[in-house]
């Protein structure tokens, strides 16, 4: 591996710019680090390059640990985005600085120089000051001076940045030349899509300090596993959608789609599906489509493009509450997006207003665990004013989906949880309520104003014996108690529960823990899909019993955070810091909460009868918001039956040898089964 | 048309007006005082003159004035330097106080300086107690008159030098390391030549307040004649002895020596410039 990023973090002002990102980089391959400004990115780069320090982690460059090594030891040719030539140096110079600064002889130098000048096509400019050249050949001059030393490592600042769009492309171009020519490894940092499309041989996607996805450009771009990089990579319809092992539907008519892609599951899920807009086709009538009908539809603008027409499409016949998230702007009512091609216009014209039928050639499904989020609460004012909390409504934006508002009376009151017979009257009512998804933090951080009425208008009503569907979401001051409640909605078949303290804090450290083997999977799956959308550093942390003896615990309590680092990045893409604590988990994790408020509990379960149990004292009135994932054991993950009991709660009968060789025989097998599922 | 004159796209309008007023001022203030200065002196026979400038009490002051003008610009370059460099790269508490307290020689009356730095620098005073011990006389010795020619230079040098460092991006420096240059390298090779032009007119201004300066020097000097007598306080003992015209004809040389001292640097500023221009073509 050139070079070798691990848990590299990096903290700047009490945030984390660059959270855990592990990456590794070929030889000679040309990497793309591709994320909006802000993402962290260029301070990644920054950190290779050796001119930032990490707050945690190492880099690698050929297999040597440069993480402590100054930059100019490192052997590595940065070019920058305004760039930074110096500017009293003629173009000769500046390109013999580097070696130079290494004292080679004046002949050898100047030999070196006419080469880089030639790759560079700029032969003859070598007594030019750089303000007297144009900048995109200012730039080709950054480019030979950062490569005169023969780096092993090229790294590109968004270079193209201040250049105007045709000697942008015409210096990709000589850059994508130059690095085939010398099979240097090369990263470049772009917020530009398009530049990272042809330039790159994988592309990372950055958001939020974290690197999201790394993959092809193609893989990318037709298999997201993220929202965000199904929004960010081209232009995406993303649509909640019911999946059963028929197939897909969307809103409450159902539409079947088959669907081929994914792992079926038994029970009907809520789950996220990507449309590009140039997989949807329009025809006259239902029976018209050559690919399979997903619903009906009005056309509401058409725009010319030239090469493509873009068209808005509203949905009609009972879909339009799956409709959650436009790909660029933040207007309340449910459109799909769709292109078409002069060839596909000419067979089918249209007109605004025009009723067409919708087909999906190609539809792809996101495998995340938290598609939507439905606020529970015993009265509509209550689920109103859950459902408005500043820091759930910026991570619904953040994460593109939507927050429901669901009243269950029977959250009020003192109702036992066994109590089944009151489950169907008990539904008052729920609708959906529309996120403007353009809302970004500052906007949402304005609390109640953040849901623009227009959203607000785009209000579905739901069957009220509609089954769970998201993650449900409830407050942490209730009347019954936050057990009760958490029973109650376990038992009608929710499987993550949100628990939210008035005026929840931005969580800046989210603490992992799961109390039994078979949440695991559920677990790492629901962090990850979070972690993506909060900047939040992430930490495992598993619990060994204190009593026994810890010494010969210790090896078995190391052996299972680096399991669980290691499905979390091989599975999930996530990367996690972990920590091994003794003592009553209960009581550990209650401390590790109370050292600071802006933290978040993931709590992973599969016995019901830990929450009133042990956890008792920690849910009586949580300061910090708590994601409980609660699995069935029987459902839940087959892993558990493959003869891995977690470690330590079977250590109270017979810690030690015995639990070893299990654990090291069914570990990597599982993780190749589950090598597709990444989760967004 | 007359009136396009008016519409010409400057944020001031007015060439002719603004051109008028500055020969005017210029004129009035400062070429007519001086051409008076010199006339005076010329009225002077040759001989009178000579006898005047080279008497050994002027050729030592002069030595004074501009030697410890020099140096105390000299000292100034260096540390006004580094003074402008903490102001301008690092954020630190207490930073607008640092940068307000640059301008205080600039407010106080010069006087007022003299006297707190003779004060301090006696040899009873706060530091003046422990440099005595040393065997390091500072006041009223030629050390004492570089001390306040320092302080008086001083915001010069930092004020012309804060906006040129300001230019010197991060990304050259971080350009010059990543291509293995060390810190002296990037300093010499990079940051000196960026900021070498300010420097210079810093070292200008500092120098020429410095010959020019009165006030704060006659308190710590001591005026020993020929050894801590600066030139501008022999002129005062020529215009109290009521002899105007050997009191111009010593401010003359002063005329012509500052006047040599600052086209020097001037030129060496505008060979520097044309160096640069130079290697273009």
């Amino acid at each position: 591996m050139s070079i070798t990023l691990d848990q590299v973090t990096k903290r700047y002002q009490g945030s984390t710019v660059v959270n855990d990102v592990s990456l590794d980089i070929g030889d000679g391959e040309f990497f793309v680090l591709l994320g909006p400004s802000g993402s962290g990115k260029s301070t990644l780069l920054r950190a290779v390059a050796g001119l930032t320090g990490v707050d945690h982690g190492r880099i690698s460059l050929h297999g040597r640990d440069v993480t402590h090594l100054a930059a100019r030891h490192r052997g590595v040719g940065l070019v920058f985005q305004n760039y930074a030539l110096f500017r009293h140096m003629s173009v000769a110079d500046n390109i013999e600085f580097a070696l130079r600064v290494r004292r080679m002889r004046a002949a050898e130098r100047r030999a070196r120089r006419k080469e880089l000048l030639r790759l560079v096509a700029l032969e003859g400019l070598d007594d030019r000051l750089p303000a007297q050249l144009s900048g995109g050949q200012q730039q080709r001059v950054a480019v030979a001076r950062a490569l005169a030393h023969k780096p092993e490592v090229l790294l590109l600042d968004e270079p193209f940045g201040a250049l105007d769009a045709k000697i942008r492309e015409e210096l990709r171009r000589t850059i994508r030349k130059v690095q085939r020519e010398l099979g240097i490894t090369t990263v470049l940092v772009t917020h530009d899509q398009e530049e990272a499309f042809a330039l790159a041989d994988r592309i990372g996607i950055m958001n939020l300090g974290r690197l999201l996805e790394v993959g092809r450009p193609d893989d990318l771009y037709a298999r997201p596993a993220t929202r965000f990089v199904a929004t960010f990579l081209g232009a995406a319809n993303l649509l909640l959608a019911r999946q059963s092992s028929r197939g897909l539907s969307f809103g409450s008519e159902p539409v079947i789609i088959p669907h081929h892609e994914g792992a079926p599951h038994a029970r009907e899920h809520e789950v996220v599906a990507v449309l590009r807009p140039e997989e949807i086709e329009l025809a006259p009538a239902r029976d018209a489509l050559a690919s399979p009908y997903m619903a009906d539809g009005a056309v509401e603008e058409i725009l010319f493009s030239g090469a493509l027409e873009r068209l808005r499409v509203r949905l009609g016949n009972g879909t339009a509450g799956a409709h959650v998230v436009r790909s660029d702007d933040g207007a309340g009512e449910p459109y799909l997006e769709v292109t078409r091609t002069q060839h596909e216009q000419r067979l089918f014209p249209v007109t605004v207003g025009q009723p067409v039928a919708l087909g999906v050639r190609r539809l792809h499904v996101l495998p995340t665990p938290l598609s939507s989020f439905v606020a529970c609460a015993p009265t509509e004012a209550l689920a109103d004013a859950l459902s408005r909390e500043p820091w759930l409504t910026q991570l619904a934006a953040r994460m593109k989906t939507r927050i429901a508002v669901r009243v269950e009376p029977a959250l009020g009151t003192a109702a036992s949880p066994q109590t089944e017979g009151e489950t169907a009257a008990s539904a008052a009512g729920a609708r959906f309520i529309g996120i403007a998804t353009g809302v970004e933090p500052a906007a949402a951080s304005a609390g109640a104003d953040c849901v623009e009425p227009a959203a607000r208008a785009a209000v579905a009503e739901l069957s009220p014996h509609a089954a769970f569907a998201g993650a449900a979401v409830i407050a942490a001051r209730q009347e019954t108690g936050v057990v009760r409640s958490v029973e109650w909605l376990l038992a009608r078949g929710v499987e993550e529960v949100l628990i939210l303290p008035e005026r929840t804090a931005a969580p800046r450290r989210v603490l992992i823990h799961w109390m039994d083997e078979c949440a695991r999977r559920a677990t790492l799956a629901v962090s990850a899909s979070l972690l993506r959308h909060v900047p939040a550093e992430a930490v495992y942390v598993d619990i060994l019993p204190e009593h026994g003896s810890p010494e010969a615990a210790r090896p078995l309590g190391m052996r299972a955070l680096l399991d669980a680092r290691s499905e979390a990045q091989t599975v999930h893409g996530l990367d996690m810091r972990t920590e091994l604590r003794y003592g009553d988990v209960a009581q550990e994790l209650a401390h590790r909460l109370a050292e600071r408020t802006d933290q978040l509990l993931i709590l992973g379960l599969c016995d019901v009868a830990d929450l009133g149990g042990r956890f008792a004292a920690l849910l009586a009135r949580p300061a910090s918001p708590l994601l409980i994932v609660y699995r069935r054991a029987e459902t839940a993950d087959r892993a558990a039956t493959l003869g891995r009991e977690r470690p330590h709660r079977a250590a109270d009968a017979r810690l030690g040898s015995q639990a070893a060789p299990a654990l090291g025989g069914a570990e990597p097998a599982r993780v190749r089964t589950a090598g597709r599922e990444r989760y967004a | 048309m007359a009136g396009s004159r008016f519409h010409q796209p400057s944020v001031l309008p007015g060439f002719g007006l603004t051109f008028g007023f500055t020969t005017f001022f210029l004129s009035a203030l400062v070429l007519l005082p001086l051409a008076a200065l010199v006339f005076m002196a010329a009225s002077m026979s040759w001989g009178e003159l000579l006898r005047v400038v080279t008497s050994a009490r002027a050729v030592g002051s002069y030595r004074l004035s501009f030697g410890a003008s020099l140096l105390a610009a000299s000292i100034n370059l260096v540390f006004g330097f580094v003074i402008a460099w903490t102001l301008v790269r690092y954020r630190f508490p207490g930073r607008k106080l640092v940068d307000a307290l640059i301008d205080m020689p600039f407010a106080l009356p010069t006087a007022v300086s003299g006297i707190a730095l003779t004060s301090v620098f006696a040899q009873n005073g706060w530091i003046g107690r422990y440099l005595s011990l040393l065997g390091i006389q500072v006041a009223y010795t030629w050390i004492g008159v570089t001390v306040a020619l320092t302080l008086i230079g001083m915001p010069f040098m930092v004020r012309t030098l804060q906006p040129a460092i300001t230019e010197v991006q991060r990304d050259l420096e971080d350009a010059a390391e990543t291509l293995g240059a060390g810190r002296f390298y990037v300093f010499r090779r990079i940051i000196l030549p960026t900021v070498l032009p300010a420097m210079l007119t810093g070292f200008a201004l500092a120098f020429a307040r410095a010959v020019g300066e009165y006030g704060s020097v006659i308190f710590i000097a001591g005026n020993i004649p020929r050894k801590t007598e600066i030139t501008p306080l022999l002129i005062v003992i020529h215009l109290q002895e009521f002899d105007y015209r050997g009191a111009a004809a010593l401010g003359s040389v002063m005329l012509v020596m500052s006047f040599v001292v600052l086209l020097t640097i001037n030129l060496i500023h505008t060979w520097g410039r044309r160096r640069l221009v130079a290697a273009a073509c």
